[in-house]
């Protein structure tokens, strides 16, 4: 009795479905139509959806006060939603129903993602319009960027805002990071180690920290996917292209370098965040046991690198940083992080021109990025920062104790030149989330034929991402 | 055969053979009769002690971790009780995770969806279980269909409807979409069903209406149950994630667990796992308390309901 | 029999019940059916303007995809794992209970208190407790930074540290401890209907079982399974459905990689696969997963009720 009721009742809901009807479309504009005056003053409640901690939430809640000030009618919402992922996948779900928020921290590929669905807006029209915008106080501002402030955005910053294919503006950046070298400076000194400039001069100096430590674990490798990603760069070996075949890293160079890192991590040289299962500055910070002497992670974590102070404040070593270890010394390479902000698409064009202005406000604005800056150990997108007493001040004082962020800035800002981006398509975070897994798992797998599992996993690796797309 | 005959007939290793022989001297004599019985207590109480252990362990590591410093917690070889005890973990959980204010937004949510929760459920079971309608049958295997179903699947498309029904960031959102529950609709017919049909047409003639039948006669009766449906409503809003994370994330209407989480959730730096374990300790603790205290009632209302048809 | 009067009442009662349903359950039924129809249907490419034709390429995608096959061996193995040991630890854990007087409440009490907690919050604990970090410093035999607690207590009795969750660990020993704590979370629920079903059971059976001079196990498989064997039917099925939808225990673990560090998604089930397809907005082939589930557990569940129809004593 009760099957049959079952099986009728299955019936019965797939015949209601084949009958439901397609779902809805909604059509976006692309272009947008910048009113005569731009901002008319109307009251605009705009949200900002990011991931700043307490202390950069604080920074940030200042600088809205002062933007009030000069548009008391435009309302920033601002809230953290967690993660990056977290703001990917709560925006993308929001743009289905149309509920975006207006600006929000992004990564390349999850502008590759948005536009999906067309949701982000373009700015060229923005930074090339000259409307004279009324302030509250009497005065104005031209709504898009003069030659001067783009020239002062850090170029290659600049230039990642433009690499979604069609040319257009579609972010601007807001605060960067780089991964650099933490190392045991007080070990180094005391056993007249050199800092490694290469691979080859990393393995050899891994070696003989090994001989001097046995149980240690000389290096620590936070983030295996930027590690992998990095080393395409480094090599000039393919990774991904954003144009007709996408997922190009299976290839001979890549596999080498990730078999000798294999026999390294067999060896005991160095282990990663997922391997170790923890980030890997837990390890260089120990004191005692097995421990590291030296730690790539991102240049804005640099206090999480400092062993932790005694009672009368001193440290119990002193950390150096350095640049992280090179293919060929002489073209460096390494990986530009750190988020953007996009601005989305919205009905009412005064919310998209409100947004603009807010996100102008912050990023052209010295005094925020030096502070902004300071707080978290990012480093500021505008050349002129560098110029601001309070920062210079800052990066002066530079040491591996108290001042150890302005030391870890100070070394970014040396490499601006070595900055890539790696393309952003849609599949793009699949790849970098697959290298990632690939590299962990070429590590520490258990296996009695190194090329066979090698091979297998890169070619699982590019299985998963072409399913995905 | 009976399991025991088998067990007689096979050739059986000298330890099952003496317990079988032992077991038939027991019956011999009524002194050797109590001295099995008190082995068989032993061994039962032996075997209820050691599962007990290992049920209770977990939350005794739990408590054990979170009064530990971050290097005690790493230490190689673990301690058993913390060397120095951190009680300021807990206060350092308390102020990190914000959950004063996150306790308060639970607690709203809780008895509210549980309050209306309990009428629809009150109302439906006794539609099902007391009254003739036309589809009642269908209608009611069909209730139990959607229960196969895995609800992570209901998230997005409901997502999609609150938003169109502009309930983001709402106390609102985080109530309604569950108040029915398909399971306690069950659960409270079941018990519904065992009152004797007679009380409630003997009512009838007396005049009494069904509400008030219900109020007097039909609630007090299957209070365990009720009581049992409040304690997994609320635990529901305790432990409730996926959900609130996606339509409710503001501050303001934060839930427990997801406070819990986004504030260790750190962009870089370890995750200092004693005060973690504080939070995760406090968030548990008004569960178990509620749970030590009311027991009886999950047993009872559990037990009776649960199965029957 | 049906007078209208009560028609009209009954509905009325029904009617929040119903409304609430058809929104927040028929209506998001119907729709997974729908987008499980449209080819490679993702919300937001319908947003961009996309459109997606109409037919069962999704299903074909899903279950040819060799992730796809590996999430349903983890639900079914585990579930085969769990369902039986659950059930017979909680049985004998009931009986047991309901035999003694002392400490009965207490022993209750504590037997239950798994019941009020967050899978993903005492997961953590677990993790923690099977726990090694840093276990690769390459020279064999001291390569361990940190053991958890159950490879110290392993270590007492003299026997060598196992690595159960980290990177390098085999596929048997992450399911065992998914096993362990699957069974830790799945006792109380189940202790609690026996033990239910225990205490109601009529004290005269066993009275006259005792001047037959029946013996213990006779009377425990003659008198206490059968009378027991609703409340049995019950908890395995439960259990059953419960099984095919174990998502939260593993994320509790293993995080939401779903497996050992270096082996991501080893230990991924049919819901975490679901979780998957929707999170990289391919919310067709997440819909077609879930209706091969609900399949699934539909089969499953009509198996059990035969079963238990043939059975179960009522």
């Amino acid at each position: 009795m009760k099957t049959k009721r079952f099986v009728a009742l299955l019936l019965a809901a797939l015949m209601v479905v084949s009958l439901a009807a397609c779902g809805k479309k909604t059509e976006s504009k692309s272009s947008l139509s910048i009113p005569s005056g731009g901002y008319d003053g109307s009251a605009v409640t705009i949200r900002f959806y990011h991931t700043m901690g307490a202390n950069l939430s604080t920074v940030l809640n200042a600088y809205i006060e002062d933007f009030n000030k000069i548009y008391p009618n435009i309302t920033i919402e601002a809230s953290q939603v967690g993660s990056y992922d977290d703001v990917r996948n709560q925006i993308s779900t929001e743009i289905t129903v149309g509920d975006q928020p207006n600006i929000a921290y992004c990564y390349p590929d999850h502008v590759a993602l948005y536009n999906l669905a067309g949701a982000v807006q373009t700015l060229d029209d923005l930074i090339a319009s000259k409307e004279e915008v009324k302030r509250a106080d009497g005065s104005t501002e031209t709504l898009g960027l003069s030659d001067a402030q783009i020239a002062d955005f850090i170029e290659g910053y600049y230039k990642e805002g433009q690499q979604f294919g069609d040319g257009k503006m579609y972010t601007i950046p807001f605060s960067k990071s780089t991964e650099v070298l933490y190392y045991n400076k007080t070990f180094f000194d005391a056993n007249g180690l050199t800092l490694p400039k290469t691979w080859d001069e990393m393995e050899t100096l891994c070696k003989k920290i090994k001989e001097i430590d046995p149980e240690s674990i000389p290096l620590g490798y936070d983030s295996e996917a930027n590690w992998f990603i990095t080393m395409c760069e480094q090599n000039g070996s393919a990774y991904t292209s954003a144009t007709g075949d996408h997922f190009l890293f299976n290839n001979d160079t890549n596999k080498a370098f990730v078999k000798k890192f294999r026999e390294w991590y067999q060896a005991g040289l160095l282990t990663t965040q997922t391997l170790y299962g923890a980030y890997t500055s837990g390890l260089f910070t120990a004191e005692s046991g097995t421990r590291s002497y030296m730690s790539i992670g991102s240049s804005a974590g640099a206090t999480h690198q400092r062993p932790a102070a005694d009672a009368d404040g001193k440290y119990p070593f002193e950390v150096g940083i350095a640049t992280i270890p090179q293919v060929n010394a002489s073209s460096p390479k390494v990986i530009s992080q750190g988020p953007s902000v996009c601005i989305f698409k919205k009905d009412n064009v005064q919310e998209v021109i409100a947004s603009w202005l807010f996100v102008k406000f912050l990023t052209t604005n010295v005094d925020f990025q030096a502070e902004f800056s300071m707080t978290s150990g990012y480093v500021p997108v505008l050349k002129s920062v560098g110029q601001n007493s309070t920062y210079a001040d800052f990066i002066s004082k530079a040491d591996g104790g108290n001042y150890i962020s302005a030391l870890s800035a100070k070394i970014c800002l040396d490499q601006v030149n070595a900055y890539y981006t790696s393309p952003a398509f849609n599949g793009s975070s699949k790849a970098r989330d697959q290298v990632g897994k690939l590299l962990s798992k070429c590590l520490a797998a258990t296996t009695d034929d190194v090329d066979k599992m090698i091979n297998d996993a890169f070619k699982d690796a590019v299985d998963e991402c072409e399913y995905a797309q | 055969m009976s399991e025991e005959n088998k067990n007689n007939m096979q050739p059986s290793s000298p330890d099952t053979k003496s317990t079988v022989m032992r077991e038939r001297d027991l019956k011999k004599t009524a002194a050797n009769q109590t001295v099995g019985h008190i082995l068989v207590k032993v061994m039962v109480y032996t075997f209820l002690i050691i599962m007990a252990i290992v049920v209770i362990f977990p939350f005794y590591w739990m408590i054990n971790s979170s009064l530990k410093t971050l290097d005690e917690y790493r230490a190689q070889v673990p301690t058993f009780w913390p060397q120095r005890v951190m009680f300021s973990n807990y206060l350092e959980a308390y102020n990190a995770a914000g959950l004063g204010k996150l306790f308060v937004n639970t607690m709203i949510v809780g008895v509210i969806s549980t309050i209306l929760s309990l009428v629809i459920t009150v109302l439906s079971a006794f539609a099902f279980a007391r009254l003739e309608f036309k589809g009642k049958n269908i209608l009611f295997a069909g209730l139990l269909a959607t229960m196969m179903i895995p609800g992570e699947l209901f998230t997005i498309t409901n997502y999609g409807t609150v938003t169109t029904f502009g309930w983001k960031n709402t106390y609102t959102v985080l109530i309604v979409p569950f108040l029915v529950s398909v399971f306690y609709i069950y659960l409270l017919r079941q018990n519904f069903l065992q009152i004797p049909n007679e009380l409630y047409l003997a009512a009838k003639v007396d005049g009494t209406s069904d509400l008030k039948y219900l109020w007097r006669v039909m609630i007090p009766l299957s209070l365990p149950t009720l009581i049992s449906i409040t304690i997994l409503k609320m635990m529901g809003a305790w432990n409730s994630y996926i959900w609130p994370r996606l339509v409710a994330n503001d501050e303001a209407h934060r839930l427990i667990t997801n406070g819990l989480r986004n504030a260790f959730t750190e962009t870089t730096g370890d995750v200092n796992y004693p005060v973690q374990m504080a939070a995760v300790a406090v968030v548990s603790f008004p569960l178990f308390l509620v749970f030590v205290f009311l027991r009886k009632y999950i047993m009872k209302g559990v037990s009776r309901s649960g199965i029957k048809g | 029999m049906v007078d209208s009067k009560q028609q009209w009442k009954a509905w009325i009662y029904l009617a929040p019940a119903i409304v609430l349903l058809l929104i927040f359950t028929v209506w998001p039924i119907i729709n997974t059916v729908r987008m499980a129809f449209l080819e490679n249907y993702s919300g937001l490419e319908t947003v961009g303007g996309a459109t997606f034709k109409f037919n069962a390429n999704n299903f074909v995608k899903v279950i040819k995809y060799k992730k796809f096959i590996n999430c349903l061996k983890n639900t079914v193995l585990l579930c085969v794992l769990t369902v039986p040991i659950s059930t017979m630890l909680a049985l004998l854990i009931a009986v047991g209970l309901n035999s003694i007087k002392p400490l009965q409440k207490t022993l209750q009490t504590i037997f239950f208190l798994p019941y009020v907690t967050n899978s993903i919050a005492i997961g953590m604990v677990f993790a923690a407790m099977f726990n090694m970090v840093g276990i690769n410093i390459g020279a064999p035999g001291q390569n361990i930074v940190s053991a958890g607690i159950i490879n110290n207590l392993i270590g007492l009795f003299g026997a060598k540290p196992i690595n159960w969750i980290n990177a390098g660990s085999e596929y048997f020993e992450n399911i065992a401890v998914m096993t362990v704590y699957i069974v830790w979370n799945a006792l109380p629920f189940k202790i609690l209907i026996l033990l239910g079903g225990l205490q109601s059971i009529n004290k005269q059976y066993y009275d006259a079982a005792h001047v037959d001079g029946a013996s213990r196990r006779r009377i425990f498989w003659r008198i206490t399974v059968p009378l027991l064997s609703p409340m049995l039917a019950y908890v395995i099925i439960t259990g059953f459905i419960g099984g095919f939808k174990e998502y939260t225990s593993i994320v509790g673990i293993f995080g939401e990689k779903m497996g050992p560090a270096d082996d991501a998604g080893r230990l991924n089930t049919m819901v975490g696969f679901i979780y998957d397809a929707l999170s990289t907005n391919k919310q067709g082939r997440a819909s077609a997963a879930a209706l091969i589930l609900f399949g699934i557990i539909l089969v499953v569940t009509l198996i059990n009720l035969r079963v238990s129809k043939k059975r179960v004593h009522y």
